[in-house]
């Protein structure tokens, strides 16, 4: 059965990616969408003066 | 505001947020070391069995998120407050996440020992049924602009689809299945070893934490853009953002019609 422990570390590093992956693309969009508020403020600010 | 709203403020605070992350970091690595080199192989699947430790907890969360955009959907189909559909969202998305993961793994612990990939069985059907209803759940949402018509559309199928969870769970018990049967929460006991249940059980408590924490930050993700799409109508409603965002005003914001 040593043969299968490719299907383990398969899914092992399935995981991990998903689960990895899943957390840096939450930040990415979590820094655009931040950047977006800001830059509509910054101009909603300069239209307003 | 209500006790469980209050409990969802604390999870989601930053320093709320950062604790459960590395809770969730260290609990997943502790689980990873018990899973491949304490907990010992089974006597009939060999090593293969060890992926059980990451195929169980991620349809222990599948059930738990949807279980989630049910009880979210509820909560705000009655209050209508964006909160719940954020909440909703968030779990939706997490749901499909683990469901689709579930999926892989069965599929990889398949194949050495039903020899098949993919079968149609009951289980396996049901799970990709239940895969194509959250996916379908996050087409609605984006199906319109106004978000108060999206939170209801999706409040909808959050109720609705969630049908499907204790079918997808009961079907190895209504239909003839090749996949087993429930071995832990099961009358008479368990029937796995004591030192593989221990290790099950840290799994899914690791998993379970690694949940909350990617649900707390999805939810963040969440207050910003709906703050960014408030910057963007203040000017053209001419109203200030922060009254815009529901939680502080009280009420959803329709958006104004498009000017072509």
């Amino acid at each position: 059965m040593a043969e299968h422990l490719g299907y383990v570390v398969a899914g092992y590093v399935a995981t991990a990616v998903a689960l990895g992956g899943y957390v840096l693309s939450l930040r990415r969009r979590l820094r655009r969408a931040r950047d977006r508020a800001a830059a509509m403020a910054a101009r909603g600010a300069r239209t307003a003066t | 505001m209500s006790a469980a709203e209050r409990a969802m403020g604390r999870i989601v605070a930053r320093p709320g947020e950062r604790a459960l992350g590395w809770a969730a970091a260290a609990a997943l690595a502790a689980s990873a070391v018990l899973s491949l080199a304490v907990a010992p192989p089974d006597a009939q699947q060999g090593q293969v069995q060890r992926l059980m430790y990451v195929h169980v907890p991620t349809a222990w969360l599948a059930y738990l998120a949807f279980a989630v955009v049910f009880v979210a959907s509820i909560a705000y189909l009655r209050t209508k407050r964006s909160r719940w559909d954020r909440l909703a969202a968030a779990s939706a998305e997490l749901g499909v996440l683990f469901t689709a993961l579930t999926i892989l793994l069965g599929s990889l612990w398949a194949r050495p020992v039903w020899g098949t990939w993919w079968t149609w069985d009951p289980r396996l059907t049901t799970t990709a049924v239940l895969l194509l209803i959250y996916l379908g759940y996050l087409a609605v949402r984006r199906l319109t602009d106004s978000p108060p018509r999206r939170a209801r559309w999706a409040a909808v199928v959050g109720i609705v689809g969630f049908i499907d969870v204790p079918i997808v769970h009961l079907s190895v018990q209504w239909w003839r299945s090749l996949h087993q049967g429930p071995t832990v929460a099961r009358l008479g006991g368990p029937t796995i070893a004591p030192v593989m249940l221990a290790t099950l059980l840290v799994a899914v408590a690791a998993f379970t934490l690694a949940y909350l924490y990617l649900l707390a930050l999805r939810l963040r993700v969440g207050r910003v853009e709906e703050r960014t799409v408030a910057e963007a109508l203040s000017p053209r409603i001419g109203r200030p953002a922060e009254d815009l965002l529901d939680d502080a005003a009280g009420a959803p914001v329709e958006p104004a019609p498009r000017g072509r």
